[in-house]
């Protein structure tokens, strides 16, 4: 039985070392090559480069005539803070009235947001962007909110989920004490709701942060460019440009993602929870 | 419909101001002395007719002929164009039904002045109540419209383009015409574009299959050996997923492009072996572009269906593995007769999420290798998506009905896969004995 038991043991921990080393090593990789002292991938001569510097971060917030990373990051917050803001009100306000009231629509609005997000997310992009190209609103940033901002309360399912969790008596013991509906969301359903919102606003946020279709279908010009459409735009020559580029937008985001860790299994299993 | 009980009710009611709000929104509200509701709606309606009898009627029927007048840059004339009409029509009938509810409301309005004794409210003490009552109106009002303008209108447009020949050399000033469902017949049918259609298909659903497959079971793997009793530090492991989940996807593409570039690390210790690079992603890659690709797909999916899962197995109760210890089953009976069940059980809905996610996968094979056209293929190559075929038709290459007609497609695939599984998955929940 001993024998048998330390197999299983060095058996499972060869098993997380190989995955886990498959899942750090492209990281690894990434985060080196951004402190290499040559900017070509061809340089780098293997996976690692052989000499350190800090070059590839000075070109990238210094050299800003072709790539004009500064200004990417500027476009990438403010649609990225923007989204977040808007679209975490419209999400919450759905999820909240439609885990709580019960109207006539309620059961209609459900189903056709599950008929709308069946349709293929290019269809409703392709007609966005020929309206824009009509309408002349290509280039425009805070269209990319507002669009951003307005498809997001069909992903309400996860925030449902955690309002249907809070017993209702708390609500009714407002509403007898002659409470208005705007106030009990606002006193009682938004503190309680905390965590959600925080889940919701940096969901909100990571979308816009690394999404690159929209901004590549919309945003045209250099100087309109998010993060996302401009390290796309970097060829192997500029490797090490992107590695540092690539590493100073994701850090933010990992960061987050690490301290909020609890939150998502939270926020990923609710959303699994069944109706 | 329910509008004909409504408007019945109205009309045959003894109410004279509830018949003169059916005849003229608004009326039987000024009748009643609420004067700024009746004039709102009695403006309302002034407004649409006045919208309608300006440009309203002649855009219904420019919806329908969409242009008669082609423009003539040589002579320098100016034309209709097409899409912008498709488009205006398309508002004026979202603005003839938004009418329509209006009137309704209208009537339900009076309906309820009347039922209360006919004592009017003030205007503000009514919107306030009507605020409170019906908050989910005011609430929703916001993303309801939002969804509206940027979701439903734009599926709508794309549905209608789909019945079009809006496309290839018709683009205005060009005038578009309806077709009816050519554009279908020529995806079905049309030599060339059948053809990859219906391999751009059947590589869709392979994949689709098997990247969610590996990825839902290598999640569910993972996850059961970071459950295991074993196996210390569990936080430390779980970091290593976690940070690639965290990973922009975008970033995690161009890297991988990177790494299977010529130049890239990879090729650089094949050539420093002696042997020539390969080109892992070039258009005659083959198999090996398609495996990088599920590989790909799995090192960023992996990670977030560890997360469900781990989320999932801490809800299952560990009495039922001790019964079945003493009852003699071993691990792997245990895991095909507990585990697989209940996680299968208690996930179906994220599974047909991820299939339709997996079916629709876009980036992957955009950043990889987008832009590949190849032999026997229409504007597409072997390791394409239909998404990725609807790029290369509608945005890099105008073919605006044949993608959308090749949306409308996928969107009957992945529905009818959805619907088929929550069928079944109802007909499964009767069975309560996991919870």
């Amino acid at each position: 039985m001993r024998w048998r038991k330390t197999l299983d043991w060095m058996g499972a921990h060869l098993a997380l070392l190989i995955v886990c080393f498959l899942f750090f090593f492209p990281v690894l990789w990434l985060v080196l090559a951004s402190f290499s002292a040559t900017g070509s991938i061809y340089d780098l001569k293997g996976f690692f480069p052989s000499s350190f510097s800090l070059s590839g971060y000075k070109t990238l917030f210094g050299d800003t005539t072709m790539y004009d990373y500064p200004n990417w990051l500027k476009n990438t917050l403010f649609v990225a803070v923007g989204s977040s803001i808007l679209g975490t009100v419209l999400v919450i306000l759905t999820a909240y009235t439609i885990s709580r009231f019960q109207f006539r629509s309620r059961k209609m609005l459900m189903k056709s947001t599950l008929v709308l997000s069946m349709f293929p997310s290019f269809m409703g992009m392709t007609a966005v962007y020929l309206l824009m190209v009509n309408f002349g609103l290509i280039n425009r940033l805070w269209a990319l909110v507002l669009i951003y901002a307005s498809g997001a309360p069909m992903g309400y399912l996860v925030q449902k989920g955690y309002f249907d969790s809070i017993s209702s008596s708390v609500f009714e013991a407002a509403r007898l004490d002659g409470a208005s509906n705007f106030r009990i969301f606002r006193s009682i359903a938004l503190p309680l709701s905390k965590p959600i919102i925080v889940y919701t606003a940096l969901t909100q946020f990571a979308w816009p942060w690394s999404d690159f279709i929209l901004p590549n279908l919309l945003l045209k010009n250099k100087d309109k460019w998010t993060v996302a459409v401009g390290l796309m735009h970097l060829d192997e020559t500029q490797f090490t440009r992107f590695a540092a580029g690539s590493i100073f937008i994701a850090v933010p985001i990992v960061i987050l993602y690490f301290c909020l860790s609890g939150f998502l299994v939270t926020g990923v299993t609710a959303g699994a929870a069944k109706e | 419909m329910k509008a004909s009980p409504l408007f019945i009710t109205a009309v045959k009611s003894p109410s004279k101001r509830v018949r003169a709000s059916a005849a003229l929104m608004g009326a039987g509200q000024l009748m009643s002395r609420q004067w700024v509701k009746g004039f709102a709606y009695l403006g309302a309606l002034a407004g649409f007719i006045a919208y309608m009898a300006v440009t309203g009627a002649r855009d219904i029927v420019g919806f329908f002929t969409l242009g008669t007048v082609e423009a003539d840059p040589w002579l320098g004339t100016g034309g209709d164009d097409s899409i912008i009409m498709l488009l205006r029509g398309l508002l004026t009938f979202i603005l003839v039904i938004g009418m329509v509810l209006l009137y309704r409301s209208n009537l339900r309005d009076i309906l309820e002045t009347e039922r209360r004794g006919g004592a009017p409210e003030g205007f503000v003490k009514s919107l306030g109540n009507y605020l409170n009552n019906k908050f989910y109106v005011a609430a929703l009002a916001l993303p309801v419209i939002g969804v509206l303008v940027f979701n439903v209108i734009p599926i709508v447009f794309m549905i209608l383009i789909a019945f079009t020949n809006y496309g290839d050399d018709i683009v205005p000033p060009k005038l578009v015409d309806w077709t009816g469902f050519d554009s279908f017949r020529r995806v079905l049918t049309l030599g060339g574009i059948k053809e990859t259609f219906f391999r751009i298909l059947g590589w869709n659903v392979v994949w689709a299959v098997l990247s969610t497959a590996i990825n839902y079971f290598g999640g569910l793997a993972l996850a059961l050996l970071l459950n295991k009793k074993c196996v210390k530090f569990k936080r430390f492991w779980r970091m290593f997923p976690i940070l690639a989940y965290a990973v922009p996807g975008f970033i995690t593409l161009l890297a991988f492009k990177f790494l299977f570039s010529y130049g890239g690390p990879i090729n650089h210790y094949i050539t420093a072996a002696g042997h020539s690079a390969v080109g892992f992603l070039d258009i005659d890659a083959g198999l090996k572009a398609r495996i990088i690709g599920i590989f790909v797909n799995a090192w960023i999916s992996v990670p977030t269906s560890m997360l469900l899962a781990t989320g999932i197995l801490s809800n299952l109760n560990p009495n039922l593995y001790e019964a079945a210890s003493i009852d003699g089953a071993g691990p792997w009976q245990q895991f095909k007769k507990i585990t697989l069940p209940f996680v299968v059980f208690s996930t179906t809905p994220v599974l047909i999420t991820n299939f339709i996610g997996n079916f629709n996968n876009f980036g992957i094979f955009y950043f990889l290798r987008g832009g590949l056209y190849m032999d026997g293929y229409f504007l597409a190559s072997d390791t394409d998506l239909l998404i990725n075929w609807l790029y290369n038709l509608s945005i890099d290459n105008n073919y605006y009905s044949i993608g959308a007609a090749v949306s409308l497609i996928i969107f009957l695939i992945t529905s009818a896969v959805s619907l088929s599984v929550y069928v079944r998955s109802n007909a499964y929940r009767r069975e309560d004995s996991y919870r």
